[in-house]
């Protein structure tokens, strides 16, 4: 791939206290491309997103966007650099309806400042329409609403604006097969859009499923970065179990390209 | 997926919903109905109670408590509590005789005496977010603090004499129609809308359509009901709790502006446990202490009914402590009732 990369981490590391969270980590992301984060839980995969994402700032590193430098103070300078996340918490206001976390932080307003209400439930219904047709309880507070309905309005969020890269915490995880799906056919349209997807997951399958590549994270240093097809299933458990892969792996890989 | 996703059974469409009672609007109807009830309660005790001169006394007397109540709506959405209110009442009415005092024009003095009470709600909403002390603790250091300038300040002793002009805000009212009688003694055919009271309804009318309206209004109920999603959405969460405490003091000195000019004198000592009103009225109005629930015209209610409630007993030459012990009882009750609500 000659092209820039969309993203790049060069060095990253976050330290609490004496902890290293994330240990020198590099990763980058091009674009149509949808990357496997892997790891246990407390890996350090979460930490690396988070900082993508603005929301933590990392002890040392760059992050570059199209190959330029930029230093992220918060989440709305990540999002103005077209990188939009979805938390495996979702990050929805409970008390507000869907329009209004849709917009929330980014409020469409009338020419008098003004919320624009009218404009943001069209621009909602539009967009929740797109994922899931069903999508009628735009008034409702989302705590009224089923997991699979977050889910959406999280996503939606997460594609309406500007988007160039996506980072999807565990997207999957509270939902059921067909939601599960969608979100797959959804993952695999954004790619044919250009955007490039961090696809944090511990769902094997997904990630054999979407992903061009995986990385692999575990006690905060990056122990492997692989495209899908030199990796078996088994090769990434022991990345993920052990931080190292399988003795016979070098040899199985040159078997397999003669 | 549409199996799973399929709206839940007896949820009306979008437009019909809208319509459809929610838990917050049943709340505010429950309170308005009580406030009702006792008004009527209270017109059939007492004579004197149902008039047009005491319905304008209950308007004063709850002015105070409505301004303290709006910026205590405010903070409360965004999961905070203000328990300063009371004390920087004190310290903005006293700040603004001072001034009254020292030759300033009294419409100055009062700026100031609203500019002091912004100035001790950015402090408590500096020490929530950069220090990041709970505003339980934070706003009671301020109370104190607020306190104790007030009486440090006055040597503990009332302002008086403040001139006419002072006491045109809490004394004066619009529309006031008074005919002069031939015997020479004046006779009044309308008493008038007085000032606290239309100051009252223009001050909740603008918090209103901040609330509803605005962005930061948006990203006040977005901090209470979810501080984390709101940061990550973007919102700035610190400015917004800042906005609130701000507004909660810039309001409390607005009251205490209000409550010293009524009374013509300064009082250091004035408004002791008014936060307690502050926040009884905005949780019976639905205002819910974990944040993201609360309205104004709840609030409005709520200190309505607690305006009412004091009067009406005081009609009914109930003694104050028993009004304590009612007040307390209804605060509770307006709060049980709204855990049963969202039990269920």
């Amino acid at each position: 791939m000659s092209q820039t990369p969309l993203v790049e981490m060069i060095g990253i590391e976050k330290h609490f206290g004496g902890v290293r969270a994330v240990d020198h980590v590099s990763l980058d992301l091009y674009p149509g491309e949808v990357v496997g984060v892997l790891g246990h839980n407390g890996a350090g995969k979460s930490c690396l997103m988070r900082i993508l994402a603005g929301a933590m700032i990392p002890n040392a590193g760059e992050i570059r966007v199209n190959g330029k430098a930029v230093a992220f103070a918060d989440p709305n300078d990540a999002r103005a650099a077209g990188i939009e996340t979805i938390y495996q918490t979702l990050a929805l206001a409970d008390h507000l309806d869907a329009p209004s976390n849709l917009f929330l932080g980014r409020e469409l307003k009338t020419w008098f400042g003004n919320l624009d209400d009218a404009r943001m439930l069209e621009e909602s219904r539009k967009v929740l329409a797109r994922l899931n047709p069903n999508f009628k309880n735009l008034s409702d507070p989302v705590s009224s609403l089923s997991g699979g309905q977050r889910q959406v309005i999280a996503i939606a969020r997460a594609i309406y604006f500007d988007t160039k890269v996506l980072i999807m915490d565990e997207p999957t995880a509270a939902l059921g097969p067909s939601e599960t799906a969608m979100v797959a056919d959804l993952i695999r349209q954004l790619q044919a859009e250009g955007i490039g997807i961090l696809l944090v997951s511990h769902d094997m399958h997904d990630v054999f499923d979407l992903c061009n590549r995986v990385v692999v994270m575990n006690k905060g240093r990056l122990v492997g970065a692989h495209g899908i097809e030199e990796v078996s299933k088994d090769d990434v458990l022991s990345l993920i179990v052990k931080g190292e892969l399988p003795a016979d792996w070098s040899a199985r890989n040159l078997e397999a390209a003669q | 997926m549409s199996q799973a996703i399929k709206p839940a059974s007896g949820r009306a469409p979008t437009p019909l919903a809208s319509l459809m009672p929610d838990a917050a609007k049943i709340h505010r109807l429950s309170a308005l109905l009580t406030l009702l009830l006792l008004i009527a309660g209270f017109a059939l005790a007492s004579q004197a109670f149902f008039s047009v001169n005491n319905a304008l006394t209950v308007l004063l007397q709850t002015s105070v408590i409505g301004l303290l109540g709006i910026g205590m709506t405010l903070v409360i959405i965004t999961g905070g509590i203000d328990l300063s209110v009371g004390s920087v009442l004190a310290l903005s009415g006293v700040g603004t005789a001072m001034a009254v005092k020292a030759g300033v024009p009294v419409g100055l003095a009062m700026a100031l005496g609203v500019a002091i009470g912004a100035a001790c709600g950015a402090v408590n909403g500096l020490v929530v977010t950069r220090a990041k002390i709970p505003p339980f603790v934070a706003t009671l250091g301020m109370m104190l603090m607020a306190r104790g300038l007030a009486l440090q300040l006055t040597g503990a002793a009332p302002i008086s004499q403040l001139g006419e002009a002072f006491g045109r805000l809490g004394n004066g009212a619009l529309f006031r129609m008074v005919e002069m009688q031939p015997n020479g003694f004046p006779k009044v055919i309308f008493p008038g809308i007085p000032y606290p009271a239309i100051l009252l309804a223009v001050v909740a009318v603008g918090a209103a359509y901040l609330l509803r309206r605005r962005q930061i209004g948006r990203h006040i109920y977005a901090t209470g009901s979810n501080e984390e999603a709101a940061r990550l959405s973007g919102v700035r969460v610190d400015q917004t709790k800042l906005y609130a405490y701000v507004m909660s003091g810039a309001l409390a000195g607005l009251a205490g502006n209000v409550l010293m000019s009524r009374l013509v004198t300064a009082q250091p000592s004035e408004g002791v446990m008014y936060e307690l009103d502050a926040i009884a009225a905005a949780v019976i109005g639905g205002a819910s202490l974990s944040g993201g629930v609360g309205t104004v015209s709840g609030t409005m209610i709520g200190a309505f009914i607690i305006g009412i409630l004091r009067n009406g007993l005081n009609m009914a030459g109930v003694s104050a402590f028993i009004q304590q012990i009612v007040i307390g009882a209804v605060v509770i009750g307006a709060v049980w009732i709204d855990q049963m609500r969202n039990r269920r």
